[in-house]
């Protein structure tokens, strides 16, 4: 009876859905606010990689709120799972060993590039924070019982968090709108360009390594006894 | 031929959300409902990155050379990757939920976790439940938590 | 310095920076720091309330309208904007302990957040404003840190996320079909979306909005998350919360879909929802869940009000809404001793007779006993519905009308036992101070609006005839005119 039901939903929902997409365009978008964007980008934001110029100029709030999404996220998993708790659990073999401090300095590396060069290639500050996270993490795996310094990286969270809204209230007493990108463009696809925005993405980078590092801290420990 | 890509994306896009949402409501397995969600999501993601999408063009990067090229449409890619971090927080948050949940009642079956909720609710408000007069279902105390229970069978 | 950007800013940075006050000896910083964050919120946009001449816009980031995110500053998105900061002030969660902190933290995000929604003007943006209000409250949900707080908190995450995944496809088909996301610029295109597909996109956002509008058939959470958390938490959420998703679904009915069938779909889920609500509360036996079944009930109104075209609807829903954050958050926290059985209040009032008065004076309101707001909000709603006379209306007129007698017998049933005598000499609790207090303030508001009910009609009108002006809206932000920067 209960599968009978689940496929009569399952059909139902996605008939009405494919009628419903089914009109849709596909292949050749209105793009009312894309093309605008295509043109005016290289010249009003001066980054190489337009994502970047959308997600961290003209749509620079939103890029704001998901931060804070990430950070209520994690302070709401901390009131949740408290942060008192212990870990336990075997350390890891030789080989877990020596990879993890292996891949530890190359994943700091790697994690720092693809923040740096976020508005020139594909990446950016969230790809990058998330490498950064797991290279934080991976010790963990390898010893359980040396635990990540907690105030640290609150206090990176905090920071960055607050770099990121520093940066957009800069423009906000200089008389511009908040958020407004700072400095020269430079030459379109040098490393040092488009204004604040590698900054912003620095701050982005920064702050979901700390975010999801924690959130993978807390989520990875386990209370006293029981699980 | 444009087409058949055109409707193998929409079919990908809509059955991934669907699935997604049937699980959801189906499921009763409180793991599986939180990765029922994250199917969705990408089902969801899918359809605002196709919203974007044009025939025959490049990846919007500016590389020397090539600045005529027509390009896919950005603002769909920014509202993924925006969609995505706010997916992944919630997904962190709803496993930490299921974490507590599973050390108080001792069950990752949904059922029985608001069949306790309820009980627990009645209970501190001072309202006797009207089914604890037909038998004493949640009259019982709470077992320990130990890793021996394992709620939901693999059928669930 | 008096860019309403601020009011949404300022809170996140608190929120951000409040976290580092638990580890050093700045316990008294922590104190104050949400606090005062709050009302200098309050003051700016107070200040932009009183100087307010015209609509305006704000270009964040300085880039030019439809290619941007805008913040539209009007009175409508003002007055809301202006109740999050002062409720949220009052439903402050005091102490300095690490709970108690990440708690703080989490209401500044969640005033962030709502003040957000108040003002943007995008519709990507609200989604975005909507998910961190969203993930705030789900934390907020579970801070009581009980058993049934975590199962409650978990589904009501999985009722908003399927909510979110929802608005996120209308938003993906609104967006393959006008390629834009300004909802001045999507006014200009709203005839694109006149169509199967485009009310599809709008029941998509209805459906992802009302979760925490508390909309019929995604509600479920709400008397198990009321119930199981703290009562200024649910003050917070019933009161506040729902009236900013409210606000955003008017916003986008009244920009982007302004057609028959759209306010049909809301005025059907708004009746539907007076109606599951009201019945549900007079089956509920504590006082907790028959308040949040009750706000179930009241919120249809606010939607079926709302659903009414013109200014006439415009008037009738903000006054519907306001009276609702009041009253409802007043009850909420009247009920944070009194959250038990309603058997258990016999004899509440000789307990703490300031706050059984307070008790009735609320109750009688949000039933509408003449001189009182609640009476001139539901009037204003009721002859709307007879004004504008379709079948449908007549309907939710009837529903409305049954709904109000239900809601007499279930207050009329806990203020009869607050006056009875006391069992067996169990007094029920008094009230502890703080809550007393607020409520205090929210009765004499209430009190106030029936005193200046002429000011208030005046100022209303106003209100109502910018807010439901597309066409002000359209030039204001494309036309760039009232563009700041």
């Amino acid at each position: 009876m209960r599968n009978i039901a689940t496929l009569l939903l399952l059909g139902g929902l996605s008939f009405l859905l494919l009628v419903i997409t089914g009109g849709l365009l596909f292949g050749n978008p209105p793009m009312l606010i894309g093309q605008g964007i295509q043109q005016a980008a290289p010249t009003e934001v001066g980054a190489a990689n337009i994502v970047t110029a959308v997600v961290l100029g003209y749509r620079g709030l939103d890029t704001l709120g998901e931060l804070s999404i990430l950070f209520a996220a994690a302070t709401a998993g901390g009131l949740v799972l408290g942060s008192t708790r212990g870990r336990s659990g075997r350390p890891g073999g030789f080989i877990l060993r020596t990879g993890v401090d292996l891949l530890f300095p190359l994943m700091l590396v790697a994690g720092l590039y693809v923040v740096m060069h976020g508005h020139l290639t594909p990446g950016g500050g969230f790809q990058g924070g998330v490498i950064l996270a797991a290279a934080f993490f991976l010790p963990l795996l390898a010893r359980p019982q040396e635990s990540l310094d907690h105030t640290w990286l609150s206090v990176i969270e905090a920071l960055a968090g607050s770099a990121f809204i520093a940066l957009g209230l800069a423009a906000l007493f200089e008389g511009r709108a908040f958020l407004t990108p700072l400095f020269d463009h430079g030459v379109l696809g040098a490393l040092v360009s488009s204004g604040s925005l590698p900054l912003l993405y620095l701050a982005v980078g920064l702050k979901v390594g700390a975010e999801l590092a924690s959130l993978l801290v807390r989520l990875s420990a386990d209370d006293e006894g029981a699980s | 031929m444009n087409w058949a890509i055109g409707l193998v994306m929409f079919v990908g896009a809509v059955g991934l959300s669907v699935i997604g949402i049937a699980g959801m409501l189906m499921s009763n397995h409180l793991f599986r409902m939180v990765l029922a969600l994250a199917v969705a999501e990408a089902g969801a993601n899918l359809l605002l990155i196709l919203a974007g999408y044009r025939w025959d063009a490049a990846a919007p990067i500016l590389l020397p050379g090539h600045s005529t090229q027509a390009m896919v449409d950005p603002v769909p890619q920014a509202m993924v990757l925006t969609a995505i971090v706010i997916g992944v927080g919630v997904q962190a948050l709803a496993l930490s939920l299921v974490i507590r949940v599973r050390q108080h009642y001792a069950t990752l079956d949904m059922r029985v976790a608001r069949q306790r909720m309820q009980d627990a609710l009645d209970q501190a408000a001072g309202v006797v439940p009207p089914r604890s007069q037909e038998g004493p279902a949640g009259e019982r105390p709470l077992p320990a938590p130990t890793r021996t229970i394992e709620a939901g069978g693999p059928h669930d | 310095m008096t860019d309403v950007t601020l009011a949404v800013v300022l809170p996140l940075l608190g929120a951000f920076l409040l976290p580092l006050t638990a580890h050093r000896g700045l316990h008294w910083l922590g104190m104050l720091l949400g606090p005062a964050l709050l009302a200098l919120a309050a003051l700016l946009l107070f200040a932009t309330w009183t100087a307010f001449e015209s609509p305006y816009a704000i270009a964040l980031g300085g880039f030019a309208p439809p290619l941007g995110i805008t913040f539209y500053v009007d009175l409508l998105g003002l007055l809301f904007a202006l109740a999050v900061p002062l409720t949220s002030l009052l439903l402050w969660p005091g102490g300095s302990d690490e709970a108690a902190i990440r708690q703080q933290s989490l209401t500044l995000l969640l005033a962030a957040a709502l003040t957000g929604m108040a003002l943007s003007g995008d519709l990507f943006n609200l989604y975005v404003f909507y998910e961190l209000a969203a993930v705030a409250s789900y934390g907020l949900a579970a801070s009581s840190a009980t058993g049934p707080a975590f199962v409650a908190a978990f589904r009501f995450l999985l009722i908003s996320a399927l909510g979110s995944v929802v608005t996120l496809l209308g938003i993906a088909l609104i967006y393959f079909k006008t390629g834009t996301l300004n909802l001045a610029h999507l006014a200009t295109l709203s005839e694109r979306l006149a169509d199967p597909q485009g009310l599809a996109a709008f029941a998509m956002l209805l459906i992802g909005f009302g979760v925490k509008a508390e909309l019929f058939p995604v509600n479920a959470w709400v008397p198990e998350v009321y119930a199981a958390t703290g009562k200024r938490v649910a003050a917070l959420l019933a009161g506040l919360a729902s009236k900013l998703a409210v606000l955003a679904v008017v916003r986008i009915l009244l920009l982007v879909f302004p057609h028959d069938e759209a306010r049909q779909l809301l005025l059907l889920l708004g009746t539907l929802g007076v109606l599951s609500g009201e019945l549900a509360a007079w089956q509920a036996r504590d006082v907790t869940r028959m308040l949040a079944w009750s706000s179930i009930g009241q919120l249809g109104v606010v939607l079926v009000a709302f659903s009414l075209p013109g200014k006439a609807g415009l008037i009738a829903g903000v006054t519907v809404a306001m009276h609702h954050l009041v009253v409802k958050s007043a009850l909420f926290l009247l009920a944070d001793r009194w959250g038990g059985a309603v058997d258990r209040l016999k004899g509440a009032a000789t307990a703490s007779p300031l706050g059984a008065a307070l008790f009735v004076l609320f109750a009688l309101s949000l039933l509408g006993l003449p001189p009182l707001p609640g009476f001139w909000s539901k009037y204003l709603v009721l002859s709307g519905l007879a004004e504008a006379g379709s079948g449908m209306q007549h309907l939710a007129l009837g529903v409305i009308l049954l709904g109000t007698v239900i809601e007499g017998g279930y207050l009329l049933r806990i203020i009869t036992r607050l006056y009875a005598a006391p069992e067996r000499d169990i007094v029920p609790p008094a009230h502890r101070f703080p809550n007393l207090f607020a409520s205090g303030l929210l009765a004499l508001l209430l009190v106030a609006g029936a005193i200046l009910i002429d000011p208030l009609w005046q100022g209303l009108n106003t209100l109502a005839a910018s807010a439901t002006d597309t066409q002000v809206y359209v030039q204001t932000v494309l036309g760039g005119k009232g563009i700041t920067r």
